[in-house]
């Protein structure tokens, strides 16, 4: 699992590739408890390079949404490929996160 | 699209497996092959050996002869630590659900992660939601076994199964004595989970509603033995009369239900 912060203005993106499962989702939590401690309000995961995710990473994306939420920040999920969203609809959690097409439309739509 | 099933890699293949109990062949040279996301369902009357063929699939029973193989590896020769390491892959429903009464049924749920992951216990809680949500029973987490119906159960221990995204999921009868909405709902989450996550079901089942919902090929078992392997489709248009009573539940036919024996007058007097 690799994950590539870069900032786009206001606008913190994460770049993930690698599967995010029961081996790497604590890695991912632990990358984002220092955007968390930062408060940044605008971040955006592109999962472009993800070709799966399991519950436990599925998890670790609704925590790191609560985490968000509870000072204000917003999360945007953007390049989901088809597999990748078959999972968070079968999961429902389409309908929690506010899933973009792409990285531009993520960080334009704030 | 989803690839051509003959094409996939076979995940579980039974050869030519035989159980006795005493001197009765429970199952009498059984060889089957399973594919990866395929949903597999094994069916036949009571007695015919399907729940034995399941649990030597599992590893909980092993052959008087034959192998299974289990995403490639043989689990007949497998015993303790090794086996339960081919075992993580896969999820086991079964009939009895199987619970710890003393435990809730978020814990319940929750024991595999517990027992075999690192996951901190915040995001366990997610996924404990997100399982019992995909068997509807979202709410329910801090009530012990004892405080919820049979079905309720049933749908805590499918949870379970799925704790650990398994590639394989076992079913031992997973529509019986559910009510009718509850059962389509069992059967739209198997046909999901095949759909999207591509995971295998292997389902043992007479409920021939579910059966029609949710197969990709059936085989239908009879005495120890696979009498045919096919496809919905296949199953429906067999030639083969015993297939054809079972299928249409009907009592007159080649299958008996009585003995044959006449004898059974003198074994009252004996």
């Amino acid at each position: 699992m690799q994950i590539n912060v870069e900032q786009k203005g206001e606008v913190t993106v994460y770049n993930m590739s690698g599967d995010i499962d029961i081996n790497t989702s604590p890695e991912v939590k632990k990358a984002f408890d220092g955007a968390m401690k930062d408060k940044h309000e605008k971040v955006v995961i592109n999962l472009k390079d993800v070709g799966y995710v399991d519950s436990s990473g599925l998890a670790t994306l609704v925590e790191i949404l609560k985490n968000l939420r509870a000072y204000g920040g917003k999360l945007k999920l953007s390049n989901l490929s088809d597999k990748v969203k078959g999972l968070f609809e079968i999961t429902k959690l389409d309908k929690l996160f506010d899933i973009v097409a792409d990285e531009e439309e993520a960080v334009s739509s704030f | 699209m989803r690839e051509a099933m003959e094409q996939r890699e076979t995940v579980v293949e039974v050869k030519d497996l035989v159980k006795k109990f005493g001197d009765r062949a429970v199952l009498n040279g059984v060889s089957l092959k399973i594919r990866k996301g395929e949903t597999f369902v094994i069916m036949g009357g009571s007695g015919c050996g399907k729940s034995t063929l399941l649990r030597h699939m599992i590893g909980n029973l092993k052959p008087t002869s034959g192998s299974v193989f289990l995403l490639g590896q043989d689990i007949t020769e497998k015993y303790g630590a090794d086996l339960d390491e081919v075992r993580k892959k896969i999820g086991m429903s079964f009939q009895s659900s199987a619970l710890f009464d003393s435990m809730t049924v978020a814990e319940n749920v929750s024991l595999p992660l517990v027992e075999h992951t690192k996951i901190e216990p915040s995001i366990i809680d997610i996924m404990v939601k997100m399982k019992l949500e995909l068997v509807g029973l979202r709410g329910f987490e801090d009530l012990l076994p004892s405080e919820i119906s049979g079905g309720m159960k049933k749908r805590v221990g499918l949870a379970r199964a799925i704790a650990m995204d398994p590639q394989i999921i076992f079913y031992d009868e997973p529509t019986a004595g559910l009510d009718p909405i509850v059962a389509a709902v069992i059967d739209k989450l198997i046909i999901d989970l095949s759909q999207k996550l591509n995971v295998t079901s292997v389902v043992v089942t007479h409920d021939m509603k579910s059966v029609m919902a949710i197969a990709d090929r059936i085989a239908m078992l009879y005495e120890g033995k696979v009498l045919e392997v096919g496809t919905v489709d296949e199953i429906k248009n067999s030639p083969n009369e015993m297939v054809q009573q079972f299928i249409n539940g009907n009592f007159d036919g080649p299958i008996k239900f009585f003995q044959q024996k006449d004898d059974y007058l003198e074994t009252l007097t004996q």
